[in-house]
């Protein structure tokens, strides 16, 4: 029964047909669109101008703040998830009471919206109101302008915050996926516990290490929640996250040829940084 | 001792993780004045519940939960009507362009929501649904990752129980009702779940899709309810804890299907 009858190919059309007309309006149209609209200007993207967006785009020190503001937050972020979502999978990848129970309070914030996430840091980071600048004052350590003086720093801290408990779940399974007959011929073999950690179990972690860091860059590329509720993209648009910016572009400015145009590059960064990744680890994974 | 520091370094994470959400929920009990104090209040000396009876008098909060639930059960109902059915054909069928069809569909995984965004709001715009249940739904019916997941789900069903069903005289699409789907009901959970979840949190789109206050969803709502009283902390935070609220006993329930659907397909 390995391939099944030429008749029911017509069956599997209609349980397919939803999906051809979903993906075809909701996909596929709308990439199309952004590329005409991105070669169109006027308030209504109805004046043809050709390559005029990029062109602009090319030369917008706005846009490139943005950029810049952007790639240090993903790069940011997916270090930082890759650390410390790592470094609390190793803690909890042993015996240990209540391991459920740490598991779970790591991975909440995880659950939360961006909404909940963003007004409650404004609340705990702001400079007159909030319970961070208190417990610096009562532990006798100078309060801090965290919003003022390292806005991206800060909105990088949240984002890590929320994002841990998912890096560390993943981090969790590949650990559990190294068989335990590598770690006691090592240790037979007389290796110490750094050389266990650097020489196999980090190599073994190659490929969920790869999933992660370009998960993590796509969503760090594409935040948008944590300009818009906890920074506005200030102060002097040093949060101005790239779909933040778009954002604006579009709806504050009206310039839905210009949005356009931004959001494919964006688009074709995203592949690329993907395509990179996935080529660097198919090296990686070729050496062990 | 290095069990006990392993402790110690685990119990500090998670309190880094748990007590600012335990702080949303006493900022939630307090009142407005002591939402305001110099001196931040940790616990809220006469728990004010009465926060969260002001939230609806203060904004449509009702429309706020009515409108997250349609939108988020909605594009949950969806997927887990299409996805596997798309899943299905993919699995156990062979048909012209079934490789192309594929590819295309893996491809959409590539394009990240913000690129459809303004072709979206155009279009929704065109057909007058801005401010609509059909505006907020619709872009989300079905999800590749989803049919993907629910592809490798089926895939391993035996071919022959479906030939010995077609020998019986079942239709095809009885076939796929009665056997398939009862085949991968954890799977369907776990993609229900995650869609669920995912969608009640979604912040982007309603934003972008929904002007009127009456449309907002939850997260949406809060923060303009926010911007318009700047200073009104504790409603703010009342509200956050009823939009946590449903995820969090999703999440107690289900904390075993949760972590296995992160594991399976890293889905954000």
């Amino acid at each position: 029964m390995r391939s099944l009858n030429r008749r029911y190919a017509v069956t599997a059309y209609l349980f397919l047909l939803p999906a051809v007309v979903f993906f075809g309006i909701f996909f596929y149209l709308p990439i199309a669109n952004i590329l005409s609209t991105g070669t169109q200007t006027g308030p209504q993207a109805n004046v043809p101008a050709g390559i005029d967006n990029y062109v602009k785009a090319f030369g917008d020190a706005a846009m490139h703040n943005s950029f810049k503001v952007t790639l240090i937050f993903a790069v940011a972020t997916t270090v930082g998830s890759i650390v410390l979502g790592l470094g609390l999978a190793l803690l909890l990848d042993r015996p240990l009471k209540g391991r459920v129970v740490f598991r779970a309070a790591l991975l909440v914030p995880y659950l939360t919206s961006v909404a909940i996430v963003g007004l409650l840091w404004r609340n705990i980071l702001d400079p007159q109101l909030g319970i961070l600048n208190r417990l610096l004052d009562s532990a006798g350590l100078p309060q801090q302008q965290w919003l003022n003086t390292h806005p991206l720093a800060t909105i990088v801290a949240v984002t890590l915050w929320q994002h841990v408990g998912y890096t560390m779940v993943l981090f969790l399974a590949g650990l559990q996926g190294i068989p335990e007959t590598y770690a006691e011929a090592a240790k037979i073999d007389g290796a110490s516990p750094s050389q266990q950690f650097w020489r196999i179990t980090l190599p073994l972690l190659a490929p969920t290490t790869l999933f992660v860091s370009v998960m993590s860059v796509i969503s760090g590329l594409q935040a948008f929640g944590q300009a818009y509720i906890i920074t506005g993209g200030g102060p002097a648009n040093q949060t101005d996250l790239y779909v933040f910016h778009v954002f604006n572009v579009a709806f504050t400015s009206r310039d839905f040829g210009y949005s356009s145009a931004l959001s494919f590059l964006l688009l074709i960064v995203i592949v690329l940084f993907t395509t990179l990744q996935l080529r660097a680890g198919r090296r990686a994974e070729v050496q062990y | 001792m290095r069990r006990a520091l392993t402790y110690a370094a685990l119990g500090l994470v998670c309190a880094i993780t748990v007590v600012p959400l335990l702080y949303m929920l006493s900022l939630s009990l307090q009142t407005e004045a002591e939402t305001l104090a110099a001196d931040p209040v940790l616990l809220p000396s006469d728990p004010q519940f009465g926060n969260y009876a002001t939230l609806f008098e203060r904004a449509p909060f009702g429309n706020f939960i009515v409108n997250s639930l349609v939108v988020a059960g909605g594009i949950t109902i969806a997927h887990l009507v299409f996805d596997p059915l798309v899943g299905y054909a993919f699995a156990k069928f062979r048909f012209p362009l079934r490789n192309t069809l594929f590819v295309l569909l893996l491809a959409t995984l590539m394009v990240p929501f913000f690129v459809r965004m303004i072709p979206l709001y155009v279009m929704m715009a065109n057909l007058g649904w801005l401010n609509s249940y059909q505006a907020l739904i619709t872009p989300f019916l079905m999800d590749a990752f989803g049919i993907f997941l629910m592809r490798q789900f089926i895939q391993p069903i035996p071919d022959d129980l479906i030939a010995a069903a077609r020998i019986d005289g079942a239709s095809e699409f009885r076939i796929y009702l009665r056997i398939i789907l009862p085949q991968v009901r954890p799977a369907l959970a776990v993609l229900g779940l995650f869609t669920f979840v995912f969608q009640w949190n979604e912040f982007l789109w309603p934003l972008v899709a929904t002007t009127t206050e009456n449309m907002r969803t939850i997260p949406v709502g809060l923060t303009l309810f926010n911007q318009e009283y700047f200073t009104l902390w504790h409603l703010t935070a009342a509200g956050s804890v009823i939009l946590f609220v449903p995820t969090a006993l999703l999440f107690l329930f289900s904390q075993r299907y949760l972590v296995r659907g992160i594991t399976l397909t890293g889905l954000k």
